[in-house]
C-alpha cells in the first residue's frame, strides 16, 4: 500500500541532451535505496526481517507524509506491488498522515484492538485514501507472527484506475502495539509472483525491542 | 436574494424568509418549460452531430467500465423510472450505475446518465429519486448540453470545430481508462457540463414538471437538497471547517439553498390541490434491497461521521431497523472518539434486537462483549455469527476465538 | 482517487522546448522483422485543455480526432515495415477473446506503462532495476492473449496531449487535481506532449521495449505537430515508434561482430 506523496522536482524528466542534462539511471533524485536480500530492519527499527531477494525501499526524504512506524518497500513500482511493514504502531496513533479537517479520514489505532478492528482499520484505509471502490474479505485466520498470536488477512479490491489488487496482511498487536507486513499487488501476475517473498519475510520477521 | 450561509445559520428567520420569498423575479416557471426534442431525436445540425458521434464513444467506453453496478433488475428498474419522468425521450434516454459513493447524477448530450450508487443511497422513496432524474432529464430535454457547448465553443479554440468535421466519422477507437473516475472527480471531465444559473434553474423547473406529470410528490426535488445541505453541514461541522465550497456536486450545480426555495415555490405551482401523491416508497426500497446493506456499508467505511450520520437518521425518519441501527454502530466504532466504544457496543446490542440484524451485527456484538470482558456472551455472539454465515471469510479466525 | 500522488515540479520543462525520447529495451531485445503478427491495442488518447487553474479538463471532440489520426498514422507506418498488422479498433473485435480479457489487459497495461513511465523516465530509479534495461512484465494473461489471438507482439500505445488556454504561464506544477489524489503517468501540466509506446511480446508477457515522447511549451507547439492534425499525429508515431534499437546484449552482439 501506498501513502506517500513524492515531490519529483524540476529534475524529474531525466533525459541527455536536452539541456537539462541528467542522462541515464546514474543519478536520478534518490527516491529509492535497495534493500538486499539479508537481515534489515525495518520501520521503526525493532523488527527484523530477511527477504530472499533485492527490494526498492520507498526514501522517506521526499514523502512529506510518512509516518515513522511505517516502511514501504517495492519490487516494480507501487501500482503494481509494495510490500509496507508497521512496526510499534502505538494506541492513538494513524498509519498514514492526513488532515485533521478531512472530511473523510482512515481511523486511528487503538491499542485494545482486535484483530478484526485491524482489519477494518486497513479496509477505511483503502477506501478513503487509495482509491478503493470495492473491498473485498477473502478470509481473515489466526496465523503466528513474530512468534506471537496473530491474525492473516486476506482481501481483494477494485480500484478506479479499473484494475483489481489483492493483498495479504500478516500482523499482531503485541503489547499494545500494532505490527504487522502487507503485500498488494495487481491480481493479474503481480500479487502471485511477489506472495513467494512476502512469505520468507513474514516468516523471517523477529522482534527486537 | 441570495442568502448567505451565515444568515442561514443566524436561526431558522433568515432560512424562512428565503422560503417564502425565494428568489422570486428570477424565477423560471414549470409552465414555461416546454421540451425542446420529441421522441427519436437526432441532431440535424453539423456540430451536434460531430458531438453525438463522440459522445457516442464516451459511452461506449463507459458502458465497458467494471466501476459499473450491473445488476439486471436494477437497471431495468432506474430504466423504467426513466420511462416514468423522461417526458418525450423516455424511450430514448439509458441509464448507468456506478458504484461511487458520492451523491451525484450528469446527464450527457446524447441521453445517457450515469448515476452515482452515493445517490440511490440517499433517496429516501422513489418521488425523491424520480426528482433526479427528471431533473436531469430536463437537461436533455432542454438541449442544455448543445447550447452550453456552443456557448463554450465561440469563447475558445476555434481549431476543435473544423477538426471534428474531419475525418471522426472514421470509426476512431481507443480506450478511456479511469474516466470514470474522473467523472467521480467531477468538472474535469467535460467542461460542457458546468451549467450557469440559468439553466440550473430551468432543469429545475423542468423536472418539478414532469415529476408532477408522472403523479408523484412535486416537492420531492426540494427535499433531496435539503436533505443534502443537512449532509453536507453536519459533515463540516464535525471536523470543525465551514461547508466545502469545492464539493464536487456544486461544481456544476451552484446555489444549493436558493434553488431549494425556487424548488419549493415551484412545487407550489404544480400542486393540484386535493390529490394524493405517490412516494413510491416501498417499490423504492425493493428495487434497492439487494445493494441496500452495500450501499450503506460503501458510505460508512469511509468515517466521514457527520455525513454518514445524517443520512442514516434521514433514512431513518422512516423506521429504524437492524441495517440502519448495524450501520449506526459502525459509524461509531470507526469514529473511535471518547465514549464511542462504549456507544458502538450498545449499538450492535440493539441492532441484534431486530429480525433484520445482518451477520455482521453478530460478530461485532461478540467483539464489543469480549472487549468488556463478557466471555460467555461473547461466544453466544459469535455463535450465532457462525450460524448465519457459516462460510464468512473470518470464519477461521472467529472459530478459534470460541476454544 | 488514486493510490499516490506525484506532483511534478516543472521548471525543467520551462527549458526544455525541444523533443525528448529515449527509448528502453530489455536487454535481449530485437526489433521485430519479416513475418511477425503484430497486435495494436486500442490506443489511450487524451487531449484536453489546460486551465487558468491549472487542470487538464479533457476534450472529448479533441480526443477523438487525435485517436483517429494516430490510429491512421499508425496503420500507414507499420505498412511500411512488413509484419502482419491488427488494428483493434473496439475491445470486442479480437476473434477468439473476449471484450473482458481485452479490457482487463489494457487496465493492466495502464499500471505497468505508468510504473515504466515514472521510474525509467521521472528519476525514480529502481536500484533494483540497475543494468536490466526494461524489466517489467504484463504476465501470464498476455501470454494467454497471444495464444488465442495467435498474435506475437502487442503495441500499447498512449498519448496525452494539452492545450493551454490563454494566459497560461510556463511555469507550472502538475494540477493534483487533474489526476485527483492519486497515481498517473506524469504528464506535464501546461501544454505539451507526453506519449509512451510500449512493444509486448506476447509469447513471453515480456514489455520488451519501450519509448517515451516529451515536447514542452505553448510556443513550440507549431514545431512538434499537433495531434489534432494528420500530419502531427504522424510525427509522433514516427518519433515514438521510428527507430526502434535493438537491447544491449543484442547491440553489444552485432558489434562484436563487426
Amino acid at each position: 500500500m501506498r501513502r506517500s506523496i513524492i515531490f519529483v522536482v524540476a529534475a524529474a524528466l531525466a533525459f541527455p541532451g536536452c539541456g537539462t542534462g541528467l542522462g541515464g539511471e546514474g543519478i536520478g533524485f534518490g527516491g529509492y535505496s535497495l534493500i538486499r536480500a539479508r537481515s534489515v530492519e525495518v520501520g521503526d527499527g525493532s523488527v527484523v526481517v530477511t527477504p530472499t531477494r533485492e527490494w526498492n525501499r520507498v526514501s522517506s526524504t521526499w514523502s512529506i507524509d510518512d509516518i515513522r512506524a511505517v516502511e514501504d518497500w517495492t519490487l516494480n513500482g507501487s501500482s503494481l506491488d509494495s510490500l509496507s511493514f508497521v512496526t510499534g504502531l502505538k494506541g492513538g496513533r494513524y498509519i498514514i498522515r492526513q488532515s485533521k479537517r478531512a472530511a473523510q479520514q482512515v481511523p486511528k489505532f487503538r491499542s485494545d484492538m482486535t484483530a478484526p478492528e485491524v482489519t477494518a482499520m486497513l479496509e477505511s484505509f483503502y477506501r478513503v485514501k487509495a482509491g478503493t471502490i470495492d473491498f473485498r474479505t477473502i478470509g481473515l485466520s489466526p496465523r503466528q507472527f513474530m512468534g506471537y498470536p496473530g491474525f492473516q488477512f486476506d482481501f481483494d479490491h477494485l480500484d478506479t484506475d479499473e484494475v483489481w489488487r489483492r493483498g495479504r496482511s500478516v500482523g499482531a498487536v503485541i503489547d499494545g502495539r500494532l505490527y504487522l507486513v502487507l503485500l498488494d499487488g495487481t491480481r493479474s501476475h503481480y500479487f502471485n509472483a511477489a506472495l513467494p517473498d512476502f512469505e520468507a519475510v513474514a516468516n523471517s520477521a523477529r522482534l527486537q525491542r | 436574494m441570495m442568502l448567505s450561509r451565515r444568515a442561514l445559520l443566524a436561526g431558522g428567520g433568515g432560512l424562512a424568509a428565503a422560503l417564502s420569498a425565494g428568489v422570486a423575479d428570477a424565477r423560471i416557471l414549470p409552465s414555461a418549460m416546454e421540451p425542446l426534442i420529441g421522441p427519436g431525436y437526432k441532431p440535424t445540425d453539423r456540430d451536434e452531430i460531430g458531438l453525438w458521434q463522440q459522445m457516442g464513444r464516451v459511452e461506449e467506453e463507459l458502458s465497458g467500465s467494471n466501476l459499473l453496478i450491473k445488476d439486471p433488475a436494477l437497471n431495468s428498474y432506474l430504466q423504467g423510472l426513466i420511462g416514468k419522468v423522461g417526458g418525450p425521450a423516455a424511450k430514448d434516454m439509458r441509464i448507468y450505475l456506478a458504484r461511487i459513493p458520492e451523491f451525484n447524477a450528469v446527464m450527457f448530450p446524447t441521453g445517457f446518465t450515469v448515476i452515482f450508487s452515493g445517490l440511490l443511497l440517499r433517496m429516501r422513496n422513489e418521488a425523491q429519486l424520480a426528482g433526479v432524474i427528471a431533473h436531469e432529464s430536463g437537461h436533455f430535454l432542454r438541449k442544455h448540453q448543445i447550447r452550453q457547448w456552443r456557448d463554450m465553443r465561440t469563447k475558445t479554440d476555434v481549431f476543435a470545430v473544423l477538426a471534428m468535421g474531419a475525418g471522426v466519422a472514421g470509426g476512431a477507437a481507443g480506450v478511456y481508462t479511469g474516466d470514470l473516475a474522473r467523472l467521480a472527480e467531477l468538472g474535469t471531465i467535460l467542461s460542457l457540463f458546468r451549467y450557469n444559473r440559468t439553466l440550473e434553474a430551468e432543469a429545475d423547473a423542468m423536472g418539478v414538471r414532469l415529476l408532477a406529470a408522472a403523479g408523484y410528490a412535486p416537492n420531492a426535488m426540494a427535499e433531496t437538497w435539503d436533505q443534502l445541505i443537512r449532509e453536507l453541514d453536519t459533515s463540516a461541522k464535525y471536523r470543525r471547517k465551514k461547508r466545502d465550497r469545492g464539493y464536487s456536486l456544486f461544481a456544476t450545480h451552484p446555489a444549493p439553498e436558493s434553488r431549494m426555495a425556487d424548488l419549493r415555490l415551484s412545487a407550489r405551482d404544480v400542486t393540484v390541490p386535493g390529490r394524493v401523491y405517490d412516494d413510491g416508497r416501498g417499490r423504492y426500497l425493493q428495487a434497492i434491497a439487494p445493494i441496500r446493506a452495500m450501499l450503506l456499508d460503501d458510505q460508512v467505511k469511509l468515517n466521514d461521521p457527520g455525513a454518514s450520520q445524517t443520512i442514516i437518521e434521514t433514512l431513518a425518519i422512516d423506521g429504524w431497523n437492524g441495517l440502519l441501527r448495524f450501520h449506526e454502530a459502525e459509524i461509531w466504532r470507526l469514529r473511535n472518539r471518547a465514549g464511542d466504544d462504549t456507544r458502538a457496543a450498545s449499538g450492535y446490542a440493539a441492532a441484534v434486537g431486530y429480525g433484520d440484524a445482518p451477520p455482521d451485527a453478530w460478530r461485532w456484538h461478540g467483539v464489543m462483549l469480549q472487549k468488556a470482558g463478557r466471555a460467555a456472551e461473547a461466544k453466544v455472539a459469535y455463535s450465532r455469527y457462525l450460524a448465519m454465515a457459516p462460510n464468512a471469510p473470518d470464519a477461521p479466525y472467529i472459530r478459534q476465538l470460541l476454544q | 482517487m488514486r493510490r499516490k500522488t506525484i506532483v511534478v515540479g516543472a521548471a525543467a520543462l520551462a527549458l526544455s522546448a525541444c523533443v525528448q525520447t529515449k527509448q528502453y529495451a530489455d536487454v535481449q531485445f530485437t526489433p521485430p522483422q519479416g513475418n511477425y503478427k503484430l497486435l495494436v491495442m486500442r490506443p489511450d488518447v487524451t487531449v484536453g485543455s489546460v486551465t487558468t487553474g491549472g487542470m487538464v479538463e479533457p476534450r472529448a471532440d479533441w480526443t477523438e480526432t487525435a485517436r483517429a489520426n494516430l490510429l491512421a498514422a499508425l496503420k500507414a507506418q507499420q505498412a511500411g515495415r512488413g509484419g502482419n498488422v491488427l488494428v483493434l479498433e473496439r475491445r470486442d473485435a479480437l476473434p477468439g477473446v473476449d471484450a473482458e480479457t481485452v479490457a482487463e489487459l489494457e487496465r493492466l497495461h495502464y499500471a505497468v506503462g505508468s510504473a515504466i513511465a515514472l521510474h525509467k523516465y521521472s528519476g525514480a530509479y529502481l536500484p533494483t532495476k540497475r543494468g536490466k534495461g526494461l524489466d517489467w512484465t504484463l504476465g501470464e494473461d498476455a501470454v494467454a492473449l497471444g495464444h488465442k489471438s495467435g498474435m506475437d507482439y502487442g503495441l500499447f500505445l498512449h498519448a496525452e496531449d494539452s492545450f493551454a488556454s490563454s494566459g497560461r504561464v510556463a511555469l507550472q506544477v502538475l494540477g493534483i487535481a487533474g489526476c485527483a489524489v492519486g497515481f498517473c503517468a506524469p504528464t506535464i501540466g501546461g501544454g505539451g506532449q507526453f506519449a509512451y509506446a510500449s512493444l509486448v511480446d506476447l509469447r513471453t508477457g515480456e514489455v520488451v521495449w519501450f519509448n517515451v515522447l516529451q515536447t514542452g511549451g505553448q510556443i513550440a507547439r507549431i514545431k512538434f505537430g499537433d495531434i489534432r492534425t494528420a500530419d502531427g499525429a504522424a510525427v509522433m508515431v514516427e518519433r515514438l515508434l521510428g527507430r526502434m534499437k535493438p537491447g544491449k546484449d543484442v547491440a553489444r552482439a552485432i558489434k562484436a561482430r563487426r
